[in-house]
């Protein structure tokens, strides 16, 4: 044997072991005591925490994401907030709340004072005018009393035209709505092509006619019939896109008079006969003449708006807020108490530190409009009103919060006891390897279970588990024209264009084994909703602990609840797993297919799935599946014939699968979660739908409302299912209004479960788990509760209590040599 | 005489090609599709095309490549990031002006470490050439080349962050800037963000932070200095004007020193050159791994953020190393002349 090889294997064996003696070479040290300390005054408690992304910017008034509220939730107060529910042992009530004033004292509901044209607050209305009256010793951190003023300041800044501020749209849009506050924000704007349909703003005889025949608004502005623009009338899509369904030569006359580039046709009499003629069909329901302004978009220009009339003003005493609002919200409830939604949709108002603020301002650069800010950004342009402020901060590693002494919270007596945390040092850490190691090493007190280490430290008693509202949900195409264009000789995709196979897909997955072998501490899930998701939040109204929403499960999921004790013994029954239902329901849409032509004989399935990144959880998430779907076809004509591949899509997996790239991907929606029927959007709104497809406002549902109508009555009606939803939520162009202002919970819940049940049903979308995220906390720190409240979470900084001091801390690990031990 | 014409000559290709690249940087971002509908849920869906309006994005390209060359040459005004959310609102120059210093800092001293440490085994390995000392050295540099620098990173993190003991332990991270204020208050030391200020860096606790992701950078050079000298000096060693140097009475370090060095550093240093200034750039991977606020991440990010590339950071920062490598192939050219003085470029 050559000596030199010899040498030249044993050098490279030699070193090969180094490498994995370094890696295998520790050993677990013992388990620290866990010490209850008492807090002493003279200690310093750090709470220490990282984050994967730096925050750059927590002004209120231009926040993009919620990166960047890490530092707001601690320099912010709020007027009222969500408390624990206490027994008189002083123990938490599970599940339950209640609501306390925090930087406000009083909450007036002063409608009445509003009433007539200027504010349009209606006779008798209750929730459009609040009177807010502040505390007297609101300061900010360098001691500037905060008045009334100050928030009515920031409400101009806030909707200023020339800032154009990220989050000015929160008072215009969505459930706060301030009189006149998206007028001041956008004022000399002009907007093209205002959809008339989702406005209602004109009828025909609205119209003025010019001398030239065609007809204009009533200010001479610009409006026409639009046949290329996406219409709220037709759920979201064009009328080309209906064109079907429409009058052929109605269409065509009006496609031959459309201007070219934006396929906008002229408003005259002939055109309004050609439109008329265009929504008389058989297919499209024989609308009447009176639908034709539903085709038209205009020219808006936004009005001079002053801010005195703006909804919000200061009110008799320089501690008052008045606000005027142009859409009821119920802050208060009948006996004069706060309801939830006043921490929920007004818990505060936006608040700058005037003189900073000013300083802060940044004219345009050239060839831009825009004024920029760049308060809140740095320490010196911060200021706190709340609990803590910024002591350091530099971007993309660190920032440290020390105790706001001037923060009116640290005298409340009800405080007395809490905010135990000094300081928070909150490093960012890109790499989660590297914060484990840190966490190990007692320098953070807290990090999420990462999958390689879920097995070993899932039954950590230091691990707790998060839910929230995400339903990770399996995504099927829905495009019929797309998988036969992607179709090619011998590979077929069309025959997941039929319900049976989709819903053979999705009996083929044991949901609960699914969970537990591809993700850290999921659960099992088998709706659009889940726990999280309250339909009745004031009276603790979970939606899937109802029994509609049970139903809904019991009837997807094939389980006759009629034969079980109750229907939580029938739900609990559900596995979401029928491989010989769904192998027959293979059989059935095979043999369907190919009497239709579908398919041919010979064929392979080839499913393409899709992601963002492929990462070692998604393969293994894919391989599941494709584990399944291979079992599933077994004994049916598709045997050995079904094969799935993964492709990236990077950051367009979304937008491609809905433009119908590809088969499969995985997806779901957060948000809302106490307005599940605001929420049923994502799923039935073509401007949100994975299913895009997917023609909700053309599948018709026979529904009876029990007890809405007149004296209590029925109502049944069969109405597509956007006409459902925007019935649901009061929108302006539906036929009834059902929504949470109009009706009570418990009636609107058996719409939402309807609703629900119609998507699950045709099977695009297919839940697979109820997201849960673990956690392990350091023995540092302890929570007040481990059982997670959806109001106040575990109590966050608030309750937050040390069980060691730093120095006792650091003394504790050096004890055990720098590497704690969490198992 | 022949060299200045030659530098001037290269001068002025380097600004037209520079000018050229900057250009076509300019109009293939501004190509980049944007989808107006991202829109969040209870969102102004109008939002995004009335900020981009008014930030000047929708005015054609050319008008809008004018009024970007005018602010940045009238002006040095680089713009205010936007679209990449750790850094919306900040000033672009000020963000890299900032984060430039540690990424430079730990590409210094890894090659500081580096080009000794590879030099001195590629010599002793050559000399040593066919012997135990050198297959050792030259498995160690393969092992070392082939596995990603991400894995030895990790490894250095968890041996001389984690596993020694307590009081031989390296940071796991390196240090912010406000820690080394308050580590030296009797300085007076400023953290100034979005500034520049060497002193904050030059101090123990601040280097010894930086230590294990110098050694993480420093490995894959070690080996490649070591390899390339290995293979450069055992080539010139067995030249025959070595043989005559020997001849004429040069012990053999005498000749290895004096003659077979130098001659194979006419390929190394300008090796040397190119890789401390490519790695300007800095390494993502090991950024990330010991939380170095360096400007790895920041070009990567300006090109993906959402919705919108982030423009002015994309520009600078195309500027900026369009420049780097430019330079970086002048001075390497002319390194040349100075290790040889037999090379004369632009001689005729």
């Amino acid at each position: 044997m050559n000596i030199k090889n010899v040498i030249r294997s044993v050098s490279a064996i030699l070193l090969a072991a180094m490498m994995l003696v370094s890696i295998v070479a520790c050993q677990d040290p013992e388990q620290p005591g866990n010490t209850s300390g008492t807090p002493d005054e003279d200690k310093t408690y750090t709470y220490n925490t990282y984050t994967t992304l730096s925050p750059s910017n927590w002004n209120e008034l231009t926040y993009q994401d919620n990166n960047d509220t890490q530092i707001m939730s601690y320099i912010g107060s709020s007027f009222y907030s969500y408390d624990f529910k206490f027994d008189a042992d002083g123990k938490i009530v599970p599940g339950e709340f209640v609501m306390k004033y925090d930087a406000a004292t009083k909450l007036e509901d002063v409608s009445a004072d509003y009433v007539g044209d200027k504010w349009g607050v209606p006779e008798g209305a209750k929730g459009y005018a609040y009177k807010i009256t502040l505390r007297e010793d609101l300061k900010w951190d360098d001691g500037t009393a905060i008045k009334a003023e100050d928030f009515v300041y920031t409400m101009k800044e806030q909707l200023a035209p020339e800032f154009q501020n990220y989050r000015a749209d929160s008072f215009y849009v969505g459930a706060t709505i301030i009189v006149n506050a998206e007028n001041y924000a956008k004022q000399g704007q002009t907007v093209d092509g205002v959809d008339n349909s989702a406005s209602g703003k004109y009828t025909v005889a609205d119209l003025v006619k010019g001398e030239d025949g065609v007809y204009t608004q009533p200010d001479g502005g610009a409006i026409y019939f639009a046949l290329t623009e996406a219409l709220d009338w037709c759920g979201g899509k064009t009328v080309t896109q209906y064109s079907a369904y429409l009058d052929a030569e109605a269409f065509a006359a009006l496609q031959g008079l459309a201007d070219a580039e934006t396929g906008r046709v002229a408003i005259t009499d002939e055109t309004i006969a050609l439109v008329t003629k265009l929504i008389d069909t058989d297919d499209w329901g024989h609308e009447g003449p009176e639908n034709v302004p539903y085709y038209m978009v205009y020219e808006y220009t936004y009005p001079e708006t002053k801010f005195e009339d703006v909804g919000i003003f200061v009110g008799e005493t320089e501690y008052e807020i008045v606000l005027v609002l142009a859409k009821a919200l119920p802050l208060l409830k009948e006996d004069g108490s706060l309801s939830y939604q006043s921490a929920y949709n007004m818990s505060s108002l936006p608040l700058v530190h005037k003189a900073k603020y000013e300083a802060a301002k940044q004219e345009p650069a050239e060839g831009s409009d825009l004024w920029t800010s760049v308060y809140n950004s740095s320490v010196e342009t911060t200021a706190s009103w709340g609990p803590y402020k910024l002591e350091s901060f530099q971007s993309g590693k660190q920032y440290v919060l020390v105790r706001n002494e001037n923060w009116y919270g640290y005298g409340v007596e009800e405080n007395a006891g809490l905010y135990q945390t000094d300081r928070i040092v909150c490093d960012t850490i890109g790499e989660w390897n590297s914060a484990w190691l840190k966490f190990l090493a007692g320098e953070i007190d807290g990090i999420g279970i990462d999958v390689s280490i879920a097995n070993d430290y899932k039954g950590s008693d230091r691990a707790y588990y998060t839910p929230d509202d995400f339903v990770a949900s399996l995504q099927l195409q829905s495009s019929v024209d797309q998988l036969k264009a992607r179709e090619s000789e011998g590979v077929n995709k069309s025959i997941l264009g039929y319900t049976d196979f989709r819903k053979a897909l999705s009996l083929a997955i044991d949901r609960h084994d699914f969970a537990v072998q591809t993700t850290t501490s999921s659960l099992e899930g088998f709706g659009l909703f889940n726990s999280m998701h309250y339909y009745d939040v004031e009276n603790g109204g979970a939606y899937r602990n109802s029994d509609d929403a049970k139903k809904v499960l019991c009837d997807i999921y094939n389980v006759d609840y009629t034969k079980y004790d109750s229907l939580d013994a029938a739900v609990d029954a559900i596995t979401g797993y029928d491989i010989e239902a769904a192998r027959a329901l293979v059989t059935k849409a095979y043999n369907e297919a190919l009497a239709a032509g579908d398919i041919k004989e010979g064929d392979k399935v080839l499913l393409t799935m899709g992601t963002g990144t492929i990462t070692e959880v998604v393969t293994k998430r894919f391989e599941y599946l494709t584990n399944a779907w291979k079992e599933l076809v077994k004994g049916t004509p598709l045997e050995g014939k079904l094969e799935t591949e993964v492709k990236d899509f990077a950051d367009a997996w979304a937008t491609d699968f809905r433009a119908g790239k590809y088969d499969v991907c995985m997806g779901g929606w957060t948000g809302a979660a106490w307005d599940p029927g605001y929420f049923l959007l994502a799923y039935l709104s073509p401007a949100y739908m994975y299913s895009s497809a997917w023609d909700t406002s053309s599948v018709q549902m026979t529904f009876t409302m029990k007890g809405v109508g007149e004296n209590g009555a029925d109502v049944e009606e069969t109405m597509s299912l956007i006409d459902w939803y925007n019935c649901l939520n009061g929108a302006a162009e539906a036929k009834y209004d059902w929504s949470a202002n109009a009706l009570e919970q418990e009636q609107r819940l058996q719409l939402i479960a309807a609703l629900e049940k119609e998507v699950l049903k045709v099977y695009y979308t297919v839940p697979l788990y109820n997201n849960f995220s673990a956690s392990l906390l350091s023995y540092k720190v302890d929570y007040i509760t481990y059982e997670y409240n959806t109001f106040m979470s575990y109590g966050g900084i608030k309750y937050m209590t040390f069980n060691y001091d730093d120095a006792a801390w650091a003394a504790e690990v050096a004890a055990q040599n720098g590497e704690l031990n969490y198992k | 005489m022949y060299m200045f014409k030659y530098i001037c000559k290269r001068l002025g290709l380097v600004l037209m090609t520079f000018t050229i690249i900057f250009v076509m940087c300019f109009v293939l971002i501004k190509l980049k599709p944007i989808d107006m509908n991202t829109v969040g849920i209870g969102q102004d869906a109008d939002k995004l095309r009335r900020l981009l309006e008014a930030r000047g994005y929708l005015k054609p390209i050319p008008e809008q490549l004018f009024l970007y060359l005018k602010r940045i040459v009238l002006d040095l005004d680089f713009g205010v990031g936007v679209y990449i959310p750790q850094y919306s609102g900040q000033p672009v120059w000020g963000v890299f002006i900032e984060k430039l210093p540690p990424t430079i800092l730990i590409n210094v001293y890894s090659s500081l470490l580096a080009v000794p440490v590879g030099i001195v085994l590629g010599i002793f390995a050559a000399l040593k050439k066919n012997k135990w000392q050198d297959h050792f050295i030259s498995t160690a540099v393969m092992v070392v080349i082939s596995v990603p620098s991400f894995v030895y990173a990790s490894l250095l993190l968890f041996i001389l962050c984690f596993k020694l003991p307590v009081d031989l332990q390296l940071p796991k991270s390196m240090l912010s800037l406000p820690d080394i204020v308050s580590l030296f208050p009797e300085k007076g030391l400023q953290y100034i963000p979005l500034t520049f200020n060497w002193d904050l860096y030059f101090n123990w606790p601040m280097i010894k932070s930086m230590l294990p992701a110098v050694f993480a950078m420093s490995f894959g050079s070690i080996a490649g200095y070591a390899r390339f000298t290995r293979a450069e000096l055992t080539e010139v060693l067995t030249s025959e004007f070595m043989l005559l140097a020997r001849t004429k009475g040069l012990t053999k370090s005498q000749a290895t020193v004096r003659h077979a060095l130098r001659n194979s550093m006419v390929p190394i240093f300008p090796s040397i050159v190119g890789e401390f200034i490519s790695v300007l750039s800095g390494s993502l991977i090991i950024e990330r791994i010991f939380s170095i606020p360096g400007v790895g991440a920041l070009y990567l990010s300006a090109i993906n953020a959402t919705p919108v590339p982030d423009y002015d950071f994309f520009m600078m920062l195309s500027a900026f190393y369009t420049l780097i490598g430019l330079v970086a192939g002048l001075v390497i050219d002319l390194s040349y002349g100075v290790i040889d003085p037999r090379i004369r470029m632009g001689a005729r």
